[in-house]
């Protein structure tokens, strides 16, 4: 076959480079590193052990641990070097805690074992005192006057207030012709990735680390590690191989503190942290969960004029990136409208709950479930259709948003409104509903979405792309963006082989280590196809130029215009000369085998809308959804079961369509779990949600056929016309779900997730309500 | 690490229990593995897994009893056409147990002596009817499921006991059979309520015979037997199904947990039973 | 404590010097280095760690060495050795069923568990079949028609057999 002669094309759904590798069970994850000599390391986490989450820490013995057969080291506070904080702004976090706990997870020490039979006892045996202190964990109590603080050094426990006010603001509502309002509660959610957080690490002779950790930020670790223990981030290496999930849980150091500290004490071994599942609930960053109030305000004819929101965000005992997440949450908490009154108030609250942090779609779920909800309910009460409404309101470009940029480029969600407008999963909707089986309910709901792509304002996004011509005349994309699955590294490989002409067999991506790649950013806030590709395209067309140049040197061509890069060679047309790339490669020295290509992502003009904010906002480029949820509601257990599922993504171009389907059917599908049977659910600060059995995920029974569509469009700023894609979809299922529930069975849930048991207790309420 | 014995007998097995009375019976290991997680322990495990007289579903006599092999894998009891003529609704509960893997793996005798609340294959057993035979050095003994089970995660076995087979009375033709799972999720899921009724209609439509079960409405399964004598040679109308759903919230006792709350599973109880009579009276 | 336990992995006969108490996934894992079996809840809960024995779907983080003593054991690495089973990852990697990939070795062992039984699967049956295996990244929608696209290009000559 000529498949593989023929050149990769973007806009072509190539096969995905890594996917047969990992078919075969060979892609090599950081779990999969067992290296001779190992040693495992673990913490010691006393608060859930032993059932507090705010203690003064008054003593550890580790004296019967450390005398256990094979143990190698136990530390505590007193031997982090450094300065003991780690974080990826605020560096408020301890590597080990040394003077009080702040959450049930917060680790006191660290052992070091020869096996994890050995490691598991010793930290059994590790005997903690605390003292408990008055916890507060809820975020509304921790703003209250006296409440227990969960840090001492601070005033209070708000982390961050900001507010966004566009015309009026909230005054304008008094003279809306109709005010719809509710409060809402999303609940905390976690990644649930199944390759777990772990890594390796090994300190060489020269003391120098090297590091193999499932991570999304390998350039960004070096410096939290160096931060966190005195060292110097360039004596650090960090490998990040392909990650089993990530979705923002592994943006931060997780492992990689602990994990370097033990390298550092166990001379010149290898030592692995691996967290099991439990640890993994307990320890791992998770969704914030939010509380919204809202208030939206319309003219009679259905124009928005008016919204005042208050989202308060519970950031657990860590700060992470939690003012970020309601900076972003904010920012999208209109909706994707032209509103020109707007006041929207936010919080973000230390408690002491188990740390969140960046999830996909950050911020930004926990706002979408009100604004979409809201929207419903004023399409009610004017009695106009919900779809039209939205329509009518949508976001068109040259528009100003609700945070008060003006959307000049690539706002599809208008075309995305009008493609679920001419489905037949829309269409046929009054058919479908009618025929809903003896004791259910069919519903159908809406939700208009979008999420910003990128870092924001204040934030440099750049990427440094290296792309290379081997000594075998292959080329390899040096990728400094950690691929999580979403593909970056595949769609790398396409935008490499469609820029330099060459087939799937000869480009290959090597994955990102800090040795030999350069520092691009975290894979994380939609951005990596966009400014790593952009930066590669840069690379590549300078490769390219170079190649042309000195094949035309060989072949005796003075005209670049009519050379021509094929699979594996460069060939002349006109005369049939033609040199293998193979061949040319032996006439470059070593430096001239590789590009550097350098992109930074547009910058973000303050819209003077914003008080309060401290990075991340505003953003300028986003992508749309519009979203179709068909529901069956069983009347006797209040389950929903989702029939269908319609989801409409303004991606821009679209630079592989499976790969673009695959990130909206995973996003959709995640949102489906946030909106029906997600909780990551805490007591007193104490897990209960701790393993998986108690966890719940949506399985393959749970789940729809998802249908993705891609609305034409064109990003004039991204990689061959793309945006990214990979969050947008999350926060369409859980409105457009609830908006189905509310469609069907006339039941407005506002807490979240949309259990069976709400949704029948809701049912009953209904009826009892209801004239006799 | 822990000792580890594979006997292929009874007799083998009950020697090693009565020498090593602080074992673990393993079985599919299912349960005992993710206990084990926990619990660090160094007890020996005997494993069941060889022991052939422990496997398999047969009719032992002429009556019709059908007698299944405590080591009887849930995959087994889900395909098995024995199952399907005498015992359905033990068939469907393990069609809805966990998912294929956990399914090929599980065993009755396992989802017996773990005697969790929720467990899966506890409502059709006390709607059925069924015995426990339970063996040891002393000799063999059958007693009835509701005497064998007798709290949360709590068993009528004795020191030196094992289960060998469950004995379900011979098939009677009970024409309005019903099992429901609800959980969380549609595979996977701790039940948040399950149910088993049986339903016999005499000659002129009213209640011969009824048998109903709920599991994860109490410690153990609720079978409600005054509510089922009280629908005894009554109509299946409306009313009586309004009133039977009623009796039946009241007579569970569910608790709050992680999975659900009381009030939501009354009110299931309730909502299960009178859909299966609704089915009976829509027949 | 380790004993000796005979049995065969992926087409070979194995005698290895483990404790019988060992998890099957930490054998695999960390003592034979067959990484391709991923743990991702050691409580039966993700099907990650799915493994074949005598043909049949199990769970490698709930089954212990001893219960491996004169059995057939097929793990993701030898999978490709059936045509059935090389036929699953290729069209896993065709139909855009990889993304992450973590889940994926766990799904085909799955895969060619139903196939091996049920050659032309609706793909409601296929997400019965694949119900005990969790995947955070695809929604599933590809995965099933991988093994539909699977289960289609396997006609009545090919071997099914594992």
């Amino acid at each position: 076959m000529t498949e593989t002669t023929k050149a990769l094309a973007v806009g072509a759904s190539e096969t995905r480079a890594d996917a047969k590798a990992k078919a075969q069970g060979r892609e090599p994850y950081a779990a999969d590193n067992y290296p001779d000599g190992l040693l495992w390391a673990g913490a010691v986490r006393p608060g859930a052990l032993q059932g507090v989450a705010h203690a003064r820490l008054l003593g550890i013995d580790t004296a019967a641990a450390a005398a256990l057969p094979g143990v190698v080291k136990i530390l505590t506070a007193a031997d982090v070097p450094g300065t003991n904080r780690q974080g990826i702004i605020h560096k408020d976090m301890p590597v080990l805690v040394g003077d009080k706990l702040r959450y049930a997870g917060d680790p006191v020490a660290l052992v070091i074992a020869e096996s994890p039979e050995v490691l598991r006892q010793a930290i059994r045996l590790v005997v903690v005192r605390l003292e408990a202190l008055p916890t507060v964990c809820d975020p509304v109590a921790a703003l209250a006057d006296g409440a227990a603080r969960v840090h001492d050094e601070r005033a209070d426990n708000l982390l961050a207030a900001a507010e966004i006010r566009l015309g009026e603001g909230a005054q304008r509502l008094d003279h809306c012709d109709v005010v719809v309002s509710g409060s809402f509660a999303t609940p905390v959610q976690a990644h649930g990735f199944i390759e777990t957080e772990n890594g390796v690490a090994c300190r060489a002779v020269d003391g120098s680390l090297t590091m193999t950790i499932s991570t999304q930020a390998p350039f960004r670790d070096r410096m939290e590690i160096a931060h966190a223990l005195g060292l110097s981030f360039d004596k650090i290496r960090i490998i990040a191989p392909c990650l089993g999930g990530g979705f923002g849980g592994k943006d931060g150091a997780t492992v990689q503190c602990l994990l370097a500290l033990a390298a550092l004490h166990s001379e010149q071994r290898p030592v692995k942290m691996l967290w099991d599942r439990e640890e993994n609930l307990l320890a791992g960053y998770r969704r914030h969960s939010c509380r919204v109030d809202y208030r939206l305000g319309a003219s009679r004819d259905g124009t928005l004029e008016a919204v005042h929101c208050r989202l308060v965000y519970d950031t657990g005992a860590y700060a992470h990136l939690g003012g970020e997440v309601m900076a972003l949450g904010m920012e999208h908490a209109g909706g994707p409208y032209r509103i020109p009154h707007v006041l929207i108030e936010g919080q973000c609250v230390y408690t002491n709950n188990p740390v969140a942090g960046a999830m996909r779609a950050f911020g930004v779920c926990q706002v979408s479930f009100p604004f979409e909800a809201m929207v419903d309910e004023l399409a009610r009460e004017l009695g106009v259709d919900p779809l039209a409404l939205r329509r009518k309101n949508a976001l068109l470009p040259g528009d100003t948003n609700c945070a008060g940029v003006t959307v000049a480029e690539s706002t599809g969600i208008a075309d995305c409104l009008d493609l679920v407008a001419g489905h037949p999963l829309w269409l046929e909707r009054a058919a479908w509903k009618a025929a809903a089986p003896s004791g259910s309910r069919r519903g159908v709901g809406l939700a208009a979405v979008f999420n910003a792509a990128g870092y924001g304002a204040k934030v440099r996004d750049a990427a440094i792309a290296k792309v290379e011509l081997t000594c075998d005349g292959l080329i390899v994309v040096h990728n400094a963006v950690a691929d999580m699955g979403q593909g970056n590294a595949a769609a790398f490989v396409q935008i490499a082989g469609h820029v330099l002409q060459q087939d799937a067999a000869r480009v290959s991506v090597r994955q990102p280590d800090t040795a030999s790649a350069y520092p691009s950013g975290s894979s994380s806030a939609g951005r990596t196809t966009f400014t790593f590709g952009n930066a590669l395209i840069v690379a590549c067309e300078q490769l390219k130029a170079r190649l042309i140049n000195r094949a035309g040197l060989l072949l005796f061509v003075d005209d670049d215009s009519t050379l021509e890069l094929v699979p594996g060679k460069i060939v002349h047309r006109a005369s049939a000369r033609e040199v293998s790339l193979a061949r040319l490669v032996g006439f470059l020295r070593d430096e001239e085998r590789s590009c550097l290509g350098e992109y930074v992502a547009p910058l973000c003009p303050d819209p003077g809308t914003g008080k309060g904010f401290f990075i991340g906002f505003p953003h300028v480029v986003f992508a749309y959804g519009a979203h179709l949820a068909r529901i069956e509601v069983d009347l006797a257990t209040g389950q929903i079961r989702v029939v269908d599922y319609l989801a409409v993504t303004d991606g821009g171009q679209v630079i592989n369509p499976a790969m673009f389907d695959q990130q909206v059917h995973g996003g959709v599908a995640q949102g489906l779990g946030y909106a029906l049977m997600e909780d990551l659910a805490t007591r007193d600060g104490q897990v209960l949600a701790g393993d998986f059995s108690r966890y719940l995920i949506p399985g393959a029974l749970d789940l729809p056929e998802i249908v993705s569509v891609a609305c034409a469009g064109d990003e004039a700023r991204g990689p061959f016309g793309m945006k990214g894609v990979g969050e947008v979809a999350m926060n369409g299922p859980l409105p457009a779900v609830a908006n189905a529930l509310a469609d069907g069975c006339g039941i407005h849930l506002r807490d979240a997730p949309l259990t069976p048991e709400r949704v029948l207790l809701a049912l009953e309420k209904l009826a009892e309500e209801a004239p006799q | 690490m822990s000792a580890w014995f594979s006997p292929d007998s009874i007799d083998d097995v009950l020697a090693l229990v009565d020498r090593h009375p602080d074992a673990r019976l393993i079985a599919g290991g299912t349960d005992l593995l993710v206990r084990r997680r926990r619990e660090m322990s160094a007890a020996p495990m005997i494993s069941l897994e060889r022991v052939a007289a422990l496997q398999g579903i047969e009719e032992v006599d002429e009556d019709g009893v059908l007698a299944i092999g405590a080591l009887t894998r849930i995959a087994e009891l889900a395909a098995s056409p024995l199952l399907a003529d005498h015992a359905s609704l033990l068939q469907r509960a393990a069609r809805s147990f966990g998912a294929p893997a956990i399914r090929n793996m599980a065993s009755i005798g396992g989802n017996l002596c773990t005697a969790s609340p929720a467990g899966d294959c506890l409502p059709p057993l006390y709607a059925l009817g069924a015995q426990i035979e339970l063996t040891s050095l002393s000799g063999r003994r059958r007693i009835s499921i509701n005497e064998f089970i007798l709290g949360s995660g709590r068993t009528a076995l004795a020191t030196g006991e094992i289960v060998t087979r469950v004995l379900l009375p011979a098939h009677q033709a009970f024409a309005w059979q019903a099992y429901e799972k609800i959980g969380r999720r549609q595979s996977l899921a701790i039940s948040v309520v399950s149910f088993a009724g049986l339903l016999r209609l005499d000659g002129d439509q009213r209640v011969a015979e009824v048998n109903l079960a709920w599991g994860s409405v109490g410690p153990t399964v609720v079978t409600a037997p005054e509510l089922a004598r009280w629908m005894v040679g009554k109509s299946p109308d409306q009313a009586l199904i309004d009133e039977a759903a009623q009796r039946a919230r009241a007579a569970v006792q569910p608790i709050d947990d992680l999975r659900a709350g009381a009030a939501y599973r009354r009110a299931l109880a309730g909502n299960l039973l009178r859909r299966f009579l609704l089915q009976v009276l829509n027949g | 404590m380790s004993s000796e336990i005979v049995f065969e992995l992926n087409g070979e006969q194995t005698k290895l010097a483990v404790s019988p108490t060992r998890r099957v996934i930490d054998l695999l894992r960390e003592d034979l280095k067959l990484t391709g079996s991923k743990e991702g809840c050691g409580t039966g809960e993700c099907g990650a760690c799915s493994i074949l024995v005598d043909g049949e779907l199990r769970l490698a983080c709930l089954m212990v060495a001893g219960q491996l003593a004169g059995h057939r054991l097929t793990t993701i690495e030898g999978l490709a050795e059936s045509p059935l089973g090389a036929r699953v990852q290729k069209s896993f990697a065709e139909a855009g069923a990889v993304q992450c990939g973590y889940c994926t070795p766990g799904m085909e062992v799955a895969a060619v568990d139903l196939l091996s039984r049920q050659p032309d699967p609706s793909r409601d049956e296929v997400r019965a079949a694949l119900s005990g295996n969790l995947c955070r990244c695809t929604g599933y929608v590809k995965i099933v028609d991988a093994v539909c696209q699977a289960a289609g290009a396997l006609d009545a000559t090919e071997d099914t057999a594992r």
